[in-house]
């Protein structure tokens, strides 16, 4: 263990040491067992399960690589949409990615702030999952449009096309600025988390290719008492400029939604609604994925049954905010009077789509009330479970709101309905193909929990810290 | 290199220069000087050709300009409509020598400036790439003078043997053409002309030429009529003249003027156009017609105090309707008119019998000059497929038919054919039954050839080349003159006939040259008939013993057909406003035209009561089996509230295997269920049975649901209610906005949904002058059609008698438009002019404008529709493009679309106007949609104006914006429907 790695000294004044609190890693851990064991992915061969995971992933990566090129060679008639229904598939997984990617910022960020030791352990490969998910989610923009070669004329700048300037009216263009702001965020919120570790890689690593790399990568870290102090400041501002992108990213994705005139849509809301949907399906895939991980990776005394638990409650609280904003647009519909927005209800709870609307209900609202039960929070199967089914349900839900409210709105003449190709199918599996295939490799080549942090948290560090 | 060099002349040649080379190897040696001179043209061409552009695709045609043409700017000439044979006059558009559009003449007293959907789409034909490039001889291609010189042999042989020569042919109004055919009757005696409609009238001009003594139909005045019963009659859609009736129709659906608003009752077995444009429809079995002639005319001749002679014949017919019907018929006597589509002699004699005691004839019946379409005689049709068995029939000419597709027993007129030494046919295409000629001689299409028509007596009007033949194609009437042995100048013989029959009657005074040259200018003329003072119509003791004899029979026969069986059905055909009788089968633009009624496009199906499919177990798309002694068809179901409950609807003119590459497999041929009672086709029969299937094929529809669902977008309420209530225009809603600044326009559109019949004529003239790429089915299965215009149909009120509403909707172009603020490009924006613009070329196709319009009148190109193998319609084919609006952007794929409001022609109205250094009339500018409206029911001006007339109609009490209420504020508005009801 070198000594640039070890725990940083807190600039603030120390809290009273939590007494009857548990540490969030046990006191018998070692700094040098944590690199040790962070480290060992990055340096060992692959395991069989990891492989087989990665070829799944990059398989189905390949097969929405080929749906996307077929229907970008063709055009967009190769998927199931219509006069009526303009979006579904589409932007229902540039929503649900978007969402996704919420956790991430949510942990790194505001947890921080918030100074929640607990998200040490998941912070880093929550903030890559965020990453991954934002990546997956701008392909969807990209290629539903019809001419997907000329996105960049939502881009304002001086150029040669006479007076042709973009529309700042358009929420599409507000989601252009947000999306960008937030992979750029959260990008370097992310790398600069993991400065301190690629110093600590560095330092363990003999020299070589993959030396100058992390040489590289660690910035020419020293782990002096100044680059602590520094580099906590840092990350405290950006945290506090990632903080309002938690909150404003999902507000713009859902205007554009709310500032359209379509029942169903057109709806007040929506901001504080997409943004819980999205922090509830954030921590959704977070668990999901963490599950898989530390059982896979051996990590259980990282990500312990704590861990999980405090998840799981931020899970049955979103899960709640976000039932309680289902009740209140129907509460709405009926109370507006509205016979356009009041059909555009009744049709989703009975129309041909109600079996969409309520897996909906019965994974986003139903099934997170089992959160109440500690047994339940406590149970790993169990939340592994849960965590699957919100993620379905949650897909479901952009789903529901996007193209129930498409296939019937003002004039019945146009009602249609919607079905899927295989092509979009493809598209979607593509999606989570790329998803994991990032994921998978980033286990690999990144060290996937912040050492630095969880070394500040263990037993042994909070008592020398405390004393 | 000593050989001069020489130019192949052709294959011939080929050979010849080959062995002239191989004679001559010596010189072919190749000296090492030689080599280099080559060498060094090959370096000096190859660098020369690198030098210059590609072959230059896109020539402007004119190196000298013809002096009356300018690129750029159209020449318009007036014709006469080949669609069908109510020969409409039209105007037709050219441009750089091709025609591209056709419009309604306005000078026309019969159709004004109306045309139908099907006429609309006939300057598709025109570039119909399956159309013969020349004259085949047994299938071959052959010249004019092979061909020729084939049949004048055979042609003098018959002669010379005096063997049977028999023109077969459709209806024909051009009177040069008659009389080309009565010179022939005169020049052989052996030669005979038979003629007959696929859908036939016969029995109409029976009864009339019974009646009134007249050879030819009754020209129904339907404007003069404030009370009109029509017995099966679709006369908006197909019967007749569908163009001239909705024109006279509409003229009495202006509720705004008092007492003008005629009452409309129909009595029919399916739901026809003209049903749904009805006050009261009152569905009955396709088998009562008669009887229900019958009750009108016993209550008009209690009325009238005559004896009918027929008994009460007890039916399942609506008595109240009927007893309404009549009293309304004898309340407006003189100004009634009842029309029948009935196939039955008697009928149609009763039918006349109750217009006669009402005094209609002379008023809503003209029989002073009578219409002279439909001349068709079943009778003799049926004789001459007889003769050709027997084999007495040595030359046969078919012009204008197709009875190998429409003949009932098709396979009987296919064996007849083979008896034949010499068929000869002018289609022109190999159809089914040019394919079995022997020689085929392809007409001219209508807009390449001279004609005449004579539609209505003395009504007349001119047909002239809008361009050169496109093919080696010859005008029937000059084949015919030529094997006559005269000059093929069928011109001459027009100018001639006029020259010789209608100028001598001219009462103006002028030399023949001068009405000439008018009557080609204005495209139609009009015989000055002098006043005869025939005293008014009285019904002769001959008459009144031949209807009451009519009636006696009618009775008789309705009696005995009883009760059906249980579970057998009556079966009736109809014709569809789009394809007709089949003749327009190969246009993509009418195959893809939705039904009025039903909004199917791509094929026919089985029209069926909702009360009958769920006793079957049938949905819409299920298959059912129908079948008759002697047939079976399989087709899916379509379930039509209002459809009588024990009759199914099968369209004709559907499974054309010969048409051409877009009609085949559409569909399936419905003419084998034709049967013949009395010696008349009869297009219902009854003792159908019906099966599920048990497998089931999705129709092909625009609009897949019918109720309004209780919302206001189409508004409607009762005449009486409408001149009681002194009803208040509806004020625009308010709203918290600034009004948009505009421009000194704003552009607008007012609609009369109470004039407008849904006839979706404004669909295909919208396709034809934007450019509206066609789809087919898959496409509109999966609901992407294109059409920039769609008349939304509604069906509400109760399953038997529903009410039909229908709404043109078009982009509303409204002044604060959803689908403006949501673009990220701004490629749709707003105009000066009020206009909604939408910009191809900076659309990058995010479709959010399609989701966020309320109207979804929005259109994307899900995938490039022109030049495209997987969309083989007409912009797969360099002819077929030859028809596209030069004005107007062929749009790629990936970009949104919709009604510009023909905003090509606001734009050239508007610089018109400034050359002329004036401001825009009202009036100058007329979109495509209002243009081809026979109603005239859609009108554009400048909402600024508050003289214009649509600003006029937007101030008046019925008018209303749909969706209102969410504050686009549009500039298309509506002028609610009216019903006109019986209030007993």
């Amino acid at each position: 263990m070198t000594p640039s790695a070890l725990a940083p000294v807190s600039p603030q004044k120390p809290r009273p040491a939590p007494r009857l609190v548990q540490p969030w890693i046990a006191a018998d851990v070692s700094a040098r067992r944590i690199t040790d064991e962070v480290m060992h992915p990055l340096i060992s061969r692959p395991g069989a399960a990891w492989l087989a995971s990665f070829a799944l992933a990059v398989l189905a990566l390949a097969v929405g690589v080929a749906s996307v090129a077929y229907e970008v060679a063709t055009g967009v008639g190769v998927w199931g949409l219509n006069k009526t229904v303009g979006w579904a598939f589409d932007i229902t997984n540039f929503v649900f990615w978007i969402g996704i990617g919420h956790a991430g910022t949510l942990i790194s960020a505001i947890l921080l702030l918030l100074r929640q030791q607990w998200r040490t352990s998941i912070s880093r490969s929550a903030e890559a999952m965020t990453i991954f998910a934002v990546l997956c989610a701008a392909v969807f923009p990209l290629i539903h449009m019809g001419r997907p070669w000329l996105a960049f004329w939502v881009i304002p700048y001086p150029n040669s096309r006479g007076p042709l300037w973009v529309n700042f009216r358009s929420p599409l263009l507000w989601d252009v600025f947000a999306i960008n702001t937030y992979l750029t965020i959260s990008l370097v919120f992310w790398y600069l988390g993991m400065i301190p570790d690629f110093a600590t890689l560095r330092d363990r690593t003999a020299a070589g290719s993959r030396r100058l790399v992390y040489s590289l990568l660690s910035f020419g870290w020293n782990g002096s008492a100044r680059t602590w102090s520094r580099y906590e400041t840092a990350t405290t501002i950006l945290a506090g400029l990632a903080t309002p992108l938690v909150i404003s990213v999902h507000t713009i994705v859902s205007m554009d939604f709310a500032t359209s005139v379509l029942p169903g849509w057109h709806s007040t809301v929506f901001p504080p609604y997409f943004v819980a949907g999205a922090v509830f399906s954030g921590f959704g895939m977070v668990l999901t994925l963490l599950i898989i991980t530390r059982t896979v990776m051996h990590l259980e005394h990282y990500i312990s049954i704590r861990h999980l638990e405090v998840m799981a409650k931020v899970m049955l609280l979103t899960g709640s905010i976000v039932g309680l904003a289902y009740a209140l647009e129907f509460f709405n519909a009926w109370y507006g009077g509205n016979v356009y927005e009041r059909y555009a209800f009744v049709n989703r709870a009975s129309g041909p789509y109600a079996w969409c609307f309520w897996i909906m209900v019965l994974c986003n609202v139903l099934a997170p009330q089992l959160l109440w039960i500690r047994r339940v929070r406590r149970s790993v199967a169990a939340l592994f479970l849960l965590s699957i089914m919100v993620n379905i349900g949650m897909w479901f839900e952009r789903f529901v709101i996007i193209v129930t409210s498409l296939h019937r709105s003002y004039l019945p003449s146009s009602w249609t309905m919607y079905r899927p190709t295989i092509i979009e199918v493809g598209t979607l599996v593509g999606s989570f193909g790329l998803f994991f295939t990032c994921f998978l490799a980033f286990i690999r080549v990144l060290p996937m929990i912040a050492m630095w942090e969880v070394k500040a948290v263990t037993g042994h560090a909070s008592e020398t810290t405390h004393e | 290199m000593a050989n001069d060099l020489t130019f192949w002349k052709n294959r011939v040649h080929v050979e010849t220069s080959r062995e002239d080379l191989e004679t001559n190897r010596a010189d072919l040696e190749t000296s090492r000087r030689d080599f280099l001179t080559r060498m060094g043209f090959v370096l000096a061409a190859s660098a020369l050709a690198g030098c210059s552009r590609g072959a230059v695709q896109k020539a402007i045609p004119f190196l000298i300009k013809p002096e009356e043409t300018m690129p750029g700017v159209a020449t318009w000439y007036a014709s006469t409509c080949g669609a069908c044979s109510a020969g409409c006059g039209l105007l037709v558009k050219t441009r750089d020598g091709r025609p591209i559009k056709i419009e309604g003449n306005t000078e026309s007293p019969l159709s004004g400036g109306g045309t139908c959907a099907s006429g609309q789409a006939t300057v598709l034909s025109l570039y119909d790439a399956e159309r013969l490039k020349g004259p085949t001889w047994l299938g071959v291609p052959v010249t004019w003078q092979d061909v020729d010189a084939r049949i004048e042999e055979r042609l003098r042989a018959a002669m010379a043997g005096r063997h049977n020569l028999v023109l077969l042919s459709g209806t024909i109004v051009s009177p040069s053409t008659r009389a080309l055919i009565a010179e022939w009757k005169a020049r052989v005696p052996t030669f005979r002309h038979v003629v007959y409609d696929a859908v036939s009238f016969s029995a109409l001009r029976r009864a009339t030429g019974a009646c009134f003594a007249i050879d030819g139909l009754p020209h129904y005045r339907f404007d003069r009529a404030t009370t009109i019963v029509g017995i099966g009659a679709d006369f908006l859609g197909t019967w007749l003249s569908p163009v001239e009736f909705t024109r006279q129709y509409a003229r009495r659906r202006r509720p705004d003027a008092a007492g003008v608003m005629s009452r409309h009752y129909q009595f029919e077995a399916g739901v026809s156009l003209t049903g749904t444009n009805a006050d009261h429809r009152v569905p009955i079995a396709a088998s009562q017609q008669g009887a229900v002639a019958l009750a009108i005319l016993r209550r008009i001749a209690i009325e009238a105090g005559v004896e009918t002679g027929a008994e009460q014949v007890d039916g399942a017919i609506d008595e109240g309707a009927v007893a309404s019907a009549a009293e309304d018929l004898w309340r407006h006597r003189g100004a009634s008119l009842v029309v029948s589509g009935s196939q039955d002699t008697a009928t149609q004699i009763v039918v006349h019998a109750i217009n006669a005691l009402l005094g209609n004839i002379g008023t809503t019946v003209d029989i002073e000059s009578p219409s002279l379409q439909k001349q068709g005689d079943d009778r003799s049709l049926a004789q001459l497929v007889d003769e050709m068995e027997r084999g007495d029939i040595h030359g046969l000419m078919l012009y204008g038919v197709n009875p190998a597709y429409d003949f009932p027993d098709a396979a009987r007129f296919a064996r007849g054919l083979e008896s034949v030494a010499l068929t000869i046919s002018f289609a022109d295409r190999l159809d089914e039954t040019a394919s079995l000629a022997h020689a085929v001689c392809p007409d001219h299409h209508f807009l390449e050839a001279w004609n005449d028509a004579e539609a209505v007596t003395a009504s007349y009007s001119l047909a002239q080349p809008a361009i050169a033949p496109l093919l080696d194609t010859r005008a029937a009437q000059d084949s015919l003159l030529k094997w006559l042995g005269k000059e093929p100048d069928f011109y001459a013989y027009v100018r001639e006939f006029w020259r010789s029959h209608i100028h001598p009657t001219d009462a103006r005074g002028r030399t023949f040259d001068e009405l000439w040259d008018h009557a080609l200018h204005d495209g139609v003329y009009h015989r000055d008939v002098p006043a005869a003072k025939t005293p008014p119509f009285r019904p002769s003791r001959a008459f009144t013993a031949a209807w009451q004899s009519a009636a006696h029979e009618v009775g008789g026969r309705q009696r005995s057909s009883a009760a059906p069986a249980a579970d057998r059905y009556e079966l009736h055909l109809y014709e569809t406003v789009a394809i007709r009788d089949g003749r327009h089968a190969n246009n993509p633009w009418l195959q893809e035209l939705p039904d009025p009624v039903t909004k199917i496009t791509w094929g026919n199906y089985l029209v069926l009561a909702p009360s009958l499919a769920r006793r079957l177990g049938v949905e819409s798309g299920d298959v059912v089996r129908m079948g008759i002694p002697d047939a079976q068809i399989e087709l899916p179901a379509y379930v039509q509230p209002g459809q009588s409950p024990g009759t199914v609807s099968i369209a004709l003119g559907y499974g054309r295997q010969h048409a051409g590459k877009v009609a085949y497999g559409v569909g399936a041929n419905a003419f084998p269920l034709v049967t013949s009672f009395d010696g008349e086709r009869q297009y219902h029969r009854g003792g159908v049975v019906l099966q599920k299937a048990g497998r089931s094929e999705p129709l092909a529809t625009t609009q897949a649901h019918h109720s309004m669902e209780g919302r206001p977008i189409v508004r409607t309420t009762t005449l009486s209610a409408l001149l009681s209530e002194e009803t208040e225009a509806r004020p625009e809603a308010a709203s918290l906005w600034a009004d948009r600044e505009g421009g000194p326009h704003r552009w607008g559109l007012a609609i009369d949904l109470n004039s407008c019949t849904g006839c979706s004529a404004c669909v295909t003239a919208c396709q034809a002058e934007n450019n509206v790429p066609v789809v087919g089915r898959d496409e509109v299965l999966r609901g992407r059609e294109m059409h920039w215009i769609r008349i939304d149909a509604y069906t509400g009120g109760s399953e038997d008698h529903p009410e039909t509403l229908v709404q043109p909707m078009m982009c509303q172009h409204c002044q604060n438009a959803p689908c403006e603020t949501v673009c990220p490009v701004a490629a749709t924006t707003h105009s000066s002019d009020g206009l909604n613009q939408q910009v191809y070329n900076r659309c990058i196709g995010t479709r959010y404008c399609e989701n966020n319009c309320p109207y979804k009148v929005r259109r994307f190109n899900w995938f490039r529709y022109a030049q495209n193998e997987a969309f083989d319609f007409n912009m797969n084919n360099p002819v077929g493009r030859m028809v596209l609006n030069p004005d107007v952007t062929v749009r790629s794929r990936g970009v949104m679309e919709k009604c510009s409001m023909c905003i090509q022609r606001v734009q050239d109205g508007k610089l018109l106007a400034k050359q002329e250094g004036r401001s825009v009339a009202d009036g100058d500018i007329k979109t495509a949609c209002q243009q081809v409206c026979p109603a005239d029911s859609i009108v554009f001006g400048d909402l600024n104006d508050p003289e214009s007339r649509v600003a006029r109609m937007r101030a008046g009490q019925r008018h209303y914006l749909v969706l209102d209420e969410i504050g686009t504020k549009p500039n298309v508005g509506y002028l609610m429907k009216i019903k006109n009801r019986s209030e007993a």
